[in-house]
């Protein structure tokens, strides 16, 4: 069935070999091994959550595995940080970019290493400069060095952190360097995508590289070798020239679960009447124009890869973001754009992804967090009651079986999935009509994740119509009564998936990817 | 992850309203440093010409400005490098009083017998380079936030200073440094063309330095600059040392010039001296302007003043009009991006 | 970057643990504990220090301060600062006495008025310019001071207003003297304390002066308006400062506009030795009421000793440093500016 050959030759860059890494209640990595040869681009491709990313933290330094060795060059090395993989010529270029917004694009290349311009303690700057437009040769970029990085395109951005990692090996001696390119091709258009890729063939006779991306085509065109990922473990390695799309589809979500993880047989028929109705909405850049409904107790998946705009969508519901065009109704109401104080009014709830920084106060109780929205139902003649505070916090500390030594606790000290129910009990204590989940279970242990996924069944059969965005296909999948799927910022199907008939995700796939 | 966008008011009013225009406008104001400021002073100086009927463009009044320009400039230059790292320094209050003390007693005095002549200026310096220190470890090691430690460290050199000195006037009889502040070198006040120099001694380490280069990384991202491997604290502590030396240069001269050293020096001295920066173009989200923009500043704020003063507006209002100022001035260079909220 | 993994990390339990000492009550037994020991060296150092009229010197002087202190912490805890303070309380200090001949007993509410509507002021230039809060409120405090010496003196120089004897009895009636032998400021100290605590604890705008403080992202997306709660805190800071101006040209019976400056950092240093953090979010009436305590009995357990006033100013200083050391919270900023 798979090829494999994790095994290094003399040709080896750099292989890690069987590394695991565990968070607490999650494995993310384990026994992996990759190993990457002499001017070759290898193609790293998984769904969200499997892996690739704590797996390049781990290449550059950024985190250490807890077992499991890095390879450089035959000899086993430690990285502690990243500047130790720089030296060792290992290099990543970040979705974000990490070059400096004010200093210009001959600083940003040389930053650090500019002992070679010195004059005297002063820099000279044509040095620089015709330094510079040397090395950007490298890239087959032509542009004025002198110009801060804010002012010249994406693309170009990209070009430059390519050639100041191409210049850093070169600078530590390491003849064969290694390149991480995560994403590249998410915010650039389609020219510049196809600039990018022509480069690649050239830079590949200076580096290896390693190339993330959620869009199989490209990667099967431009790697030599494809390999896969899924819940962290390496599921095979194909040279391209023998993968097929469909296959790699495949590979990437294939696999069994014990039926019910998700309690698919709780599942809610939804209600007839529409909660949410979402007109023509777009936001330039982000997503076009799309519509859908929820009904009272559905419970809709919007699904996608990186760039498919799904988080956008979510965040204008909310009223997070201002749209460009279209409506959001809930009920008969129209909301206006942009006002997460009326979404909030009108019945809107949302559940954000990073609940430490946007989900709860830290540094105040339970009571408070949850109470945050209800003060003023719990008030007696204009001024809050500590009773009628107190009631209501232990109610949905019981309802949510939030575990907590008191109700005074601060949130700091609870453990992650007591603190996903936190939130979700204080929107669920505003009588919220539609809840807006935004990975309602990442970092979350097994066990809470379980009690979660109980509290979203119930919450469909009291008639609260939910949007919901998993971590992986199959909890999509799973928890749905319907998916919406999402590529590139266009909705591009709907899916029913009732729990009689789940499609599996396999047929999605190919569709997100 | 959301993107916070600013909500409300008229500068997004008007920002919604004519996009491009704004965008252009931002670009053209980075790029051409310092075309506002010049502009500014363009426009200051008409007024003032026209109201004064004249009076303000002789060449007496002009020389007034520039002499009274130099030692703000100067103190705005030791305070624009610490804005420019992204944090602040408010604790130029405390280190000039603490300075003016010193040299009120090192200095040719009536009081005591110390006499130490030009030796006082590498003791300014010193004196001022090591509060800079103690703010930089206090923001650095202690990782107190730079306008909380620099606060505190005002108060506390405040303190110092009037324990030291005790309020009392100590006339400096040692005037060889007072002469040379109110000498000319073809007309223009040597004190200006000292203030000039300091200014372009600075703006080059600035820009040409690495040194200089690792400041603007810092203040442009400092996590990112910690990743390409700039050394952020040890910078920082170096900057502010600057800054404090700075401020002790600036503080002797100006015992020397008013010919008395008292411990109330440096009250008053943080407004003008941040209005100065700020209207200068140094923006305080770190990352822009340099020791030119820090003097062009504080020559449009000495300008204004001066303008304002021949036209016989009450010092106190003045200050109003400052306040004012550097409302706008802050409005006007922050870069909205990097705030998200503001605290 | 690419979709980061937030388990609970090694670290995040860490901060944990390190979080379940610096809860909300612990600073005050702090600060009580520092109170008593204090306390007990200045009384080895003079006697003096622990008498009826002493106590009773050190009480007063802790009210009048305790008023801008409680104003100053609604500033710090929506997580800014207020450092126009000092400019309030000797703008209102000088335009009190000024009322006082037109007005009478209608200046007290008018200067309260005025309080809150510079408060009001500062909480818009900071949410609509959007200028951070110790720019802002440097830069009005700076305005306000001016202010008040033109209010004292038009253009000359600024020098005290004093009251007018046959005015004395609009100051007498409210705040001077003794009602059942305790002196009518300590009621008046006592009144604003509770009204304060009933705010921050018991009103919707005051619970979330605290979540815009702990969270301001959060406060946001969960609907809560941020410019009202904003203004309401740095109004409510108005307010404090502008009983204080009153309170100090009833008791000295006329205006000063150079008596505030030192209330930006008593005020400051009273919220925080009582525990309520700079980063905001965490405190309350109770810290700063003991912190203003301590601050007082600080100022005048060194007179008594006999320590130099000035060097006061120094240890403040220190203290202060010490202060927001202990009670910052590290998590809420990766990098300190």
């Amino acid at each position: 069935m798979s090829d494999t050959s994790y095994g290094a030759n003399q040709d080896t860059v750099v292989a890690v070999r069987q590394i695991t890494k565990v968070f607490p209640g999650v494995v993310a990595l384990d026994r992996v091994d990759l190993a990457v040869h002499k001017n070759e681009v290898v193609g790293l491709v998984g769904e969200n959550g499997a892996g690739k990313s704590v797996l390049m933290k781990i290449m550059i330094g950024l985190e250490q595995p807890d077992e499991g060795t890095i390879v450089l060059r035959g000899e086993e090395t430690t990285l502690r940080d990243p500047s130790d993989a720089i030296k060792n010529g290992i290099g990543m270029v970040f979705q974000d970019g990490s070059l400096l917004p004010n200093l210009s694009v001959k600083e940003n290349l040389f930053l650090c290493h500019e002992a070679d311009f010195r004059k005297v303690g002063i820099l000279s700057l044509r040095a620089m400069r015709d330094a510079a437009r040397e090395l950007l040769k490298r890239v087959k970029l032509d542009i004025d060095v002198d110009l801060p990085v804010t002012e010249i395109s994406p693309a170009e951005r990209q070009m430059v952190e390519i050639a100041r990692l191409l210049w850093l090996s070169q600078q530590y001696g390491k003849e064969n360097p290694l390149l991480i390119l995560d994403e590249p091709t998410t915010v650039l258009a389609d020219a510049e995508r196809n600039r990018l890729f022509s480069i690649l063939q050239d830079i590949k006779k200076q580096a290896s590289v390693i190339l993330i991306s959620h869009r199989l085509q490209e990667i099967l065109e431009n790697s030599d070798r494809i390999v896969v990922l899924k819940d962290g473990k390496n599921v095979t390695e194909i040279p391209a020239s023998k993968a097929k799309l469909s296959r790699i589809e495949q590979l990437m979500v294939g696999h069994t679960f014990s039926a019910d993880r998700f309690k698919e047989d709780e599942q809610a028929t939804p209600g007839k009447v529409e909660i949410l109705s979402v007109k023509n909405l777009s936001k330039a850049g982000l997503f076009e124009p799309l519509s859908f409904t929820v009904r009272q107790g559905e419970i809709v998946g919007l699904v996608g890869l990186v760039g498919s705009g799904k988080e956008a969508v979510c965040n204008c519901i909310a009223g997070l973001d201002k749209a460009d065009t279209g409506d959001v109704f809930l009920g008969e109401r129209k909301l206006p754009s942009g006002s997460p104080s009326a979404a909030v009014k009108a019945g809107i709830g949302h559940i954000p992804i990073d609940r430490r920084s946007e989900g709860l106060a830290l540094m105040m109780s339970v009571a408070e967090n949850v109470n945050l929205l209800v003060l003023d139902r719990l008030k007696t003649a204009g001024f809050l009651s500590p009773a009628r505070e107190k009631k209501n916090a232990q109610y949905w500390i019981s309802e949510c079986q939030i575990k907590t030594p008191s109700i005074g606790t601060l949130c700091a000290n609870l453990s992650g999935g007591n603190q996903q129910k936190t939130v979700i009990s204080k929107w669920l204590s505003s009588r919220v009509r539609l809840l807006i989940l935004d990975h309602p279970t990442r970092g979350v242990d097994v066990g809470a994740k379980d009690e979660i996924y109980k509290l979203i069944r119930r919450l469909a059969k009291e008639g609260i119509g939910m949007l919901i965005m998993c971590d992986t296909l199959e909890e999509d999948i799973g928890l749905a009564n319907r998916m919406l799927v999402m590529k590139d910022g266009r909705l591009v199907k709907e899916i029913e998936s009732s729990s009689q008939k789940k499609p599996s995700p396999q047929d999605i796939i190919g569709l997100i990817v | 992850m959301t993107e916070v966008s600013s909500k409300g008011g008229a500068l997004s009013w008007l920002r919604e309203r004519f996009p491009a225009s704004f965008t252009a406008a931002r670009t053209w104001l980075r790029r051409f440093g310092i075309l506002p400021q010049i502009l500014s002073l363009a426009i200051i100086v008409g007024v003032f010409a026209i109201g004064t009927k004249g009076k303000y463009l002789s060449w007496a009044n002009i020389q007034t400005i520039l002499s009274l320009a130099a030692i703000p400039a100067i103190y705005a230059i030791g305070l624009h490098q610490t804005i420019v790292l992204g944090g602040i320094d408010l604790s130029v209050q405390g280190v000039a009083s603490l300075c003016a003390v010193f040299v009120g007693i090192l200095l040719k005095n009536q009081y005591n017998s110390y006499n130490v002549g030009l030796w006082i200026i590498p003791i300014s310096l010193a004196i001022g380079g090591a509060a800079g220190v103690i703010s930089g470890l206090l923001n650095t090691g202690l990782r107190i936030p730079s306008f909380m430690a620099t606060l505190g460290m005002s108060w506390i050199l405040y303190g110092m200073a009037v324990l030291i000195g005790k309020a009392v006037n100590v006339q400096i009889l040692d005037t060889r440094i007072e002469n040379f502040v109110s000498a000319t070198l073809f007309g223009i006040p040597q004190i200006a063309i000292l203030a000039v120099l300091i200014a372009v001694i600075v703006q080059m380490v600035q820009d040409r330095t690495r040194f200089g280069r690792y400041m603007y990384a810092i203040g442009g991202d400092e996590v990112i600059a910690k990743q390409a491997g700039v050394k952020v604290k040890g910078i920082k502590i170096a900057v502010f040392t600057m800054a404090g030396a700075i401020y002790g240069l600036a503080s002797l001269l100006l015992a020397c010039r008013l010919g008395w050293a008292t411990s109330r020096m440096g009250a008053g001295l943080l407004f003008p001296t941040i209005t100065a920066v700020t209207v200068g173009g140094v923006a305080l989200t770190g990352g822009i302007g340099g020791a030119k923009n820090a003097v062009l500043g504080a020559l449009i704020v000495t300008a204004l003043n001066d303008g304002l003063v021949l036209m016989q507006v009450s010092p106190y209002i003045q200050q109003a009009v400052n306040g004012v100022v550097l409302i706008v001035a802050v409005a006007l260079t922050l870069d909205r991006k990097k705030l998200g909220f503001i605290k | 970057m690419a979709d980061i993994e937030q388990a609970d990390t090694a670290e995040s339990q860490d901060v944990r643990k390190r979080l379940i000492r610096p809860g909300r009550i612990s600073p005050v037994y702090f600060t009580i504990a520092l109170l008593v020991v204090v306390g007990l060296l200045f009384y080895l150092g003079n006697r003096n220090f622990l008498s009826l009229y002493n106590l009773n010197t050190i009480i007063s002087f802790s009210a009048i301060l305790l008023m801008v202190a409680l104003g100053q912490m609604c500033a710090i805890l929506v997580g800014g600062i207020d450092l126009s303070v000092g400019g309030l309380v000797s703008f209102i200090s000088v335009v009190f006495i000024l009322l006082i001949e037109p007005l009478g007993y209608l200046a007290y509410p008018a200067c309260l008025l005025i309080g809150v509507i510079i408060g009001y002021i500062n909480g818009n230039v900071l949410t609509r310019i959007k200028i951070p809060s110790f720019i802002a409120t440097l830069a009005t405090g700076g305005i306000l001071t001016s202010l008040a010496y033109v209010a004292s003196s038009g253009a000359g120089a600024p020098r005290p207003v004093n009251l007018p004897p046959a005015k004395y009895y609009v100051v007498d009636t409210i705040v001077n003297g003794r009602l059942l032998t305790v002196s009518k400021v300590l009621y008046i100290g006592f009144a604003v304390l509770l009204i304060y605590y009933v705010i921050l604890r018991f009103t919707s705008t005051g619970r979330n002066i605290f979540y815009v403080g702990s969270n301001i992202k959060m406060s946001w997306m969960s609907g809560i308006s941020i410019t009202k709660t904003r203004n309401i805190a740095f109004m409510l800071s108005g307010a404090g400062a502008a009983i204080t101006g009153l309170l100090i040209s009833s008791v000295r019976y006329g205006g000063d506009p150079m008596v505030g400056n030192a209330y930006i950092l008593n005020s400051i240093a009273a919220v925080v030795v009582g525990g309520t953090a700079l980063t905001g979010g965490a405190g309350g009436v109770i810290n700063t009421l003991f912190g203003a305590i301590f601050m007082s009995m600080l100022d005048n357990g060194m007179n008594v000793v006999g320590i130099n006033q000035y060097f006061q100013q120094s240890i403040l200083g220190a203290m202060v440093i010490v202060c927001v050391t202990l009670t910052f919270d590290r998590t809420k900023t990766p990098i300190v500016k």
